[in-house]
């Protein structure tokens, strides 16, 4: 399983994204967070999720975009 | 998902590795900032060496220097405060809190570069941290202790505390648990329900929803009472702050715990952690006191079961992780920017991680496994709690 590029709808941040299964998510961004509406100004880390980013990362499951591992089992 | 892989490639070889020589770079706590104010000098092992901290009678100011004269090696946490100096119990060389020679009253004068190393200190949420940088640079912009409104509030309890000094193990290993998910319900008898790690710059969280287990009584588990959640960050490699609210016979309990440590040596470190309550309404002092107390004992026992783990196991430099594991390598991947110089910290070590755990198989198996213990309880086959 590879991590898979997914670009905000929102931010238009690219982010590498790898799913498991459908509850699991792993993001790895690849540059600062300066210009996502959700995290930025807030400390680092002090905010669990970008719900913008994370509608982008469920639709691309639902449009098949993005893979899921385990998807066959 | 638990089917085998059918190829086999033997038994897999466990890299313990060595402990980091050096020591990491940021701030650590040392305590209860009121603990050295009492007017003596105070010796603290920490970083491979002795350091002592003292306050100045007459600013007030808590300093840290070495314990150990530069003029003959005398120990200064034997010596006196004398004004706003540190004076050595061996020949009365006098220091001041920025490291320089204040005095040798049996001398003409003093050696003009006569310094001993002064430690940058800060005190915030009523503690008293000193900065550690190998290279000997100031914190960065950001990098500072987030202050806690409630160790200052009179609708909070005051902090409990508690220091334990862990020898045999480096200091790594409490770090780890920050994307242990499945150690917690084995070791700390709690029942994760959700469980995901964000790592930032210097900051490493773990947002964590945890229910009761019905199998265990109050003094088993961490959250016995009701649905906990927690947002805990280190800041930094030594400084966690947990804040926590359990649901309560209709109330929302809000808890503030510090989980804390500094090393030793290599393989010893200094564990400390404390708890801060917020009073519910209608609550005494007293009462709020007791509750403090209740979540400081109960943090005990989680950290001792940790301490029997960690006395009893080996140091892993590859673990073998299962899918539902944490993303313990990315944690030591942040981890290792406070052990390398800064020219040397990758964006890797860094940049935005989130790992959010899929928990729907860890939690069909715990309910089966609280459910059989339960059963077997009730058969009266004198299954006792906290049995794995």
């Amino acid at each position: 399983m590879v991590m898979q590029p997914v670009t905000c709808r929102t931010c238009a941040t690219e982010v590498l994204v790898e799913k498991r299964s459908l509850p699991h998510t792993t993001v790895q961004w690849t540059r600062a967070t300066s210009h996502c509406p959700e995290l930025a100004g807030h400390g680092p880390a002090r905010v669990a999720v970008c719900t913008r980013l994370r509608a982008t990362i469920e639709q691309a499951v639902r449009d098949g975009a993005l893979e899921v591992a385990g998807d066959d089992e | 998902m638990s089917a085998r892989s059918t190829t086999d490639h033997g038994p897999r070889t466990i890299e313990a590795g060595a402990p980091p020589a050096r020591y990491a770079r940021g701030w650590h706590c040392l305590g209860p900032a009121e603990k050295f104010k009492d007017g003596a000098p105070h010796e603290i092992e920490a970083f491979g060496t002795k350091l002592v901290v003292f306050q100045a009678r007459d600013s007030g100011a808590l300093h840290v220097l070495n314990a150990f004269c530069p003029h003959m090696g005398g120990n200064l946490a034997h010596g006196t405060v004398k004004g706003d100096a540190l004076a050595c119990p061996f020949h009365d060389w006098r220091w001041g809190g920025d490291g320089k020679c204040a005095g040798i009253p049996y001398a003409h004068r003093v050696p003009p570069r006569a310094r001993t190393r002064a430690w940058r200190t800060l005190e915030e949420n009523r503690q008293l941290f000193v900065w550690h940088d190998p290279q000997g640079a100031p914190p960065p912009e950001g990098v500072t202790i987030p202050r806690i409104e409630g160790a200052f509030s009179d609708e909070w309890s005051d902090w409990t505390w508690h220091t334990v000094r862990i020898d045999g193990a480096n200091c790594r290993e409490i770090v780890d648990n920050v994307v242990d998910m499945a150690h917690f319900f084995y070791v700390h008898n709690a029942f994760p329900t959700y469980f995901k790690n964000v790592f930032e710059g210097h900051v490493a969280s773990q947002y964590m929803t945890s229910d009761p287990r019905a199998d265990m009584t109050a003094a088993d588990t961490l959250s016995a009472q009701g649905r906990l959640r927690s947002e805990a960050s280190y800041y930094g490699p030594s400084y966690m702050l947990d804040h926590l609210w359990t649901e309560t016979g209709g109330a929302t309990v809000e808890t503030v715990l510090v989980n804390c440590h500094y090393p030793v040596t290599p393989d010893s470190f200094v564990l400390q952690y404390g708890a801060l309550v917020r009073k519910l309404p209608g609550m005494s002092d007293e009462e709020a006191a007791q509750a403090a107390a209740q979540a400081a004992e109960g943090l005990a026992t989680g950290f001792e079961e940790d301490i029997a783990i960690w006395r009893a196991k080996t140091r892993i430099d590859n673990p073998l992780l299962c899918d539902q594991d944490g993303p313990v390598y990315q944690l030591r991947r942040w981890y290792e920017q406070f052990y390398v110089d800064v020219e040397d910290v990758r964006p890797e070590m860094t940049d935005r991680f989130e790992f959010e755990i899929d928990t729907e198989r860890a939690v069909a198996v715990w309910r089966a496994e609280v459910a059989a213990n339960l059963a077997r309880r009730g058969t009266g086959t004198a299954a006792g709690a906290g049995e794995k």
